[in-house]
């Protein structure tokens, strides 16, 4: 879906008129590539020759920002240039990070949680399939609900912390806060938007409940789960990084806030573009595996 | 196996003799022998869904019975299957697994279970297009996969409501010929509801014809014609006048 409308000329001319498109060959929201499908390097280089005018602002922004920390900031005052470390001096201290496997340590310890948290948070898509499907489920479950979600999940952390102590528990508990409601909120709404008619011809085929229930009205809700999930792993990785700054000793939020207490202003910008890079990739790695395991709830949502 | 009578229902939304409640159906009765073709026949609104649904076992009659060989119906099931107008397949199954899917309901072995699927494929002439997703077939073609389906799990009557509804005038046509065909060499007994006088009168052995509403069964015909139906042909022809006059009585009535 993300590379959609950017117009793609040297495909334009080529793409399948018949309307008739093979799912195997050809997963839809790639179609203008597919004629480079036989040659992954050349559809590699297209794709990247599109991609790169685009990043002209970028470059620009990051050149600016070279010229004011490095000639701008010192000229007006020496010690304002530390607040602001100049992308020069942050691919330094990135590269040092990485060699010395210090920025790996608090990456694994996060991603961690994070997993943690998400294997718990998944407790949401039976509760949300349950309230979906049952009426009752719903009515007596959703004050609850109601009343928990408009909680922050960081108004949790000092009650949190008296439960659990600081460390990983705490941590999680958070994470899992911020992952639950949105994939259970997106399982109710996955099961409620089935087409009835769907789950009727189950029945009239011979389907029981329990098999309508697994066949059918999970697997039909599963991409808005899956959309659910998308949006709770950005939620959760919010939140993580909030735990950490309270109440952990790893992590990238750790990270950054133990990098405060040193001025090490660098460190802390390595720290944030981390956090930022990893958070896309979790939602990229998503939205490809959706592409490649539902290719039908793109379909349906033509 | 699949005589269905349809005994004294009447089926009534909200409370019986309430404000707002509704009366669908009043009082509907026929009877369909085995291994026939019937078309209910009626303007939308006239309760001929609602009937239908009523013998597929998603909705309950107020009053009054449908069964099929004596025994009522009481809730959905692969005797009497249905055959919708959007065709609902299951978008995440191929065509074969569309197909197999009653099979499976029925825990009937996988060797039987191709062989079924794959005998059924044949029938309504979808070879090459079993492992299609049903969102890359036409209308036509997605239809021709619910009726296998449909017919895969061995119902004793196949219910049908307005299944070639959303096709365009030529593919309707033709659906409806493959319909015929698919029926001649398994025959079975059909329950259509329809809002077309010639879809009607090309396809079934008998017609009933229905009021507005509240549903009553208006006429009952027998339709004793040769098939292939010759659209041109002098009988084809009055009885199309005879049901057209049925139907307009039932619009003049309104007004």
């Amino acid at each position: 879906m993300g590379s959609r409308h950017v117009p793609s000329p040297q495909t334009g001319a080529v793409e399948n008129p018949s309307g008739h498109v093979d799912p195997a060959e050809c997963p839809a929201p790639t179609k203008q590539l597919a004629p480079h499908r036989t040659n992954p390097v050349l559809a590699w280089v297209v794709r990247v020759g599109t991609f790169l005018p685009n990043l002209a602002l970028l470059g620009l922004v990051i050149a600016f920002w070279q010229f004011t920390s490095t000639i701008w900031l010192p000229h007006i005052d020496p010690q304002l240039a530390v607040l602001m470390p100049a992308p020069s001096t942050i691919v330094v201290t990135a590269t040092a990070m990485i060699m010395s496997g210090e920025l790996f340590y608090h990456l694994v310890a996060s991603l961690k949680r994070e997993a943690t948290a998400f294997v718990f948070a998944s407790a949401a898509v039976p509760i949300g399939v349950a309230m979906g499907w049952w009426r009752r489920a719903y009515n007596q479950m959703n004050p609850i609900i109601e009343l928990l979600r408009p909680i922050p999940p960081l108004a949790w952390i000092p009650l949190s912390i008296l439960w659990f102590g600081l460390g990983d528990e705490q941590n999680e508990f958070i994470i899992f806060l911020g992952m639950f409601f949105p994939i259970l909120i997106n399982t109710i709404v996955g099961v409620r938007n089935i087409e009835p008619n769907l789950v009727r011809a189950a029945r009239s085929l011979g389907a029981s409940e329990r098999r309508v229930l697994i066949r059918i009205v999970l697997k039909g809700a599963l991409p808005q789960i899956v959309t659910g999930i998308r949006v709770a792993l950005g939620f959760g990785w919010m939140a993580l990084v909030a735990a950490e700054l309270v109440g952990a000793n790893s992590g990238l939020g750790f990270l950054i806030n133990d990098a405060r207490s040193m001025l090490r202003t660098d460190i802390i910008t390595v720290g944030m573009l981390t956090i930022g890079i990893v958070g896309l990739a979790i939602d990229a790695t998503i939205r490809a595996l959706t592409r490649r395991a539902l290719p039908w709830s793109l379909g349906m949502a033509k | 196996m699949g005589r269905v009578a349809v005994s004294t229902v009447s089926k009534t939304y909200g409370e019986p003799g309430a404000v707002g409640s509704v009366m669908a159906l009043d009082n509907v009765s026929f009877e369909i022998p085995d291994n026939r073709f019937c078309a209910i026949l009626g303007h939308s609104g006239c309760g001929k869904t609602t009937l239908l649904n009523i013998a597929a076992g998603f909705e309950h009659a107020t009053k009054g019975v449908v069964t099929v060989d004596g025994a009522p119906i009481r809730e959905p099931g692969w005797q009497h299957t249905m055959i919708f107008q959007d065709y609902a397949l299951f978008p995440w199954m191929s065509v074969a697994q569309n197909i197999a899917f009653g099979l499976e309901m029925k825990n009937i072995s996988r060797p039987e279970r191709d062989r079924v699927t794959r005998h059924h494929i044949e029938l309504v002439g979808l070879q090459g297009f079993e492992h299609k997703l049903p969102h890359h077939l036409s209308g036509g073609m997605r239809q021709r996969v619910a009726i296998a389906r449909a017919l895969a799990v061995g119902p004793r009557v196949l219910l049908m409501d307005e299944p070639f509804a959303a096709l365009d005038a030529q593919n309707r046509s033709l659906m409806q010929d493959e319909l015929v065909h698919i029926w001649q060499r398994e025959p079975k007994t059909v329950l259509l509801v329809t809002h077309s006088i010639d879809e009607a009168i090309k396809l079934a052995d008998y017609i009933v014809v229905m009021t507005r509403r509240p549903g009553r069964v208006k006429s009952f015909i027998g339709v004793d014609l040769p098939r292939p139906r010759d659209e041109d042909g002098a009988a084809y022809a009055k009885l199309k006048r005879k049901l057209r006059m049925l139907i307009h009585e039932e619009i003049s009535d309104d007004q």
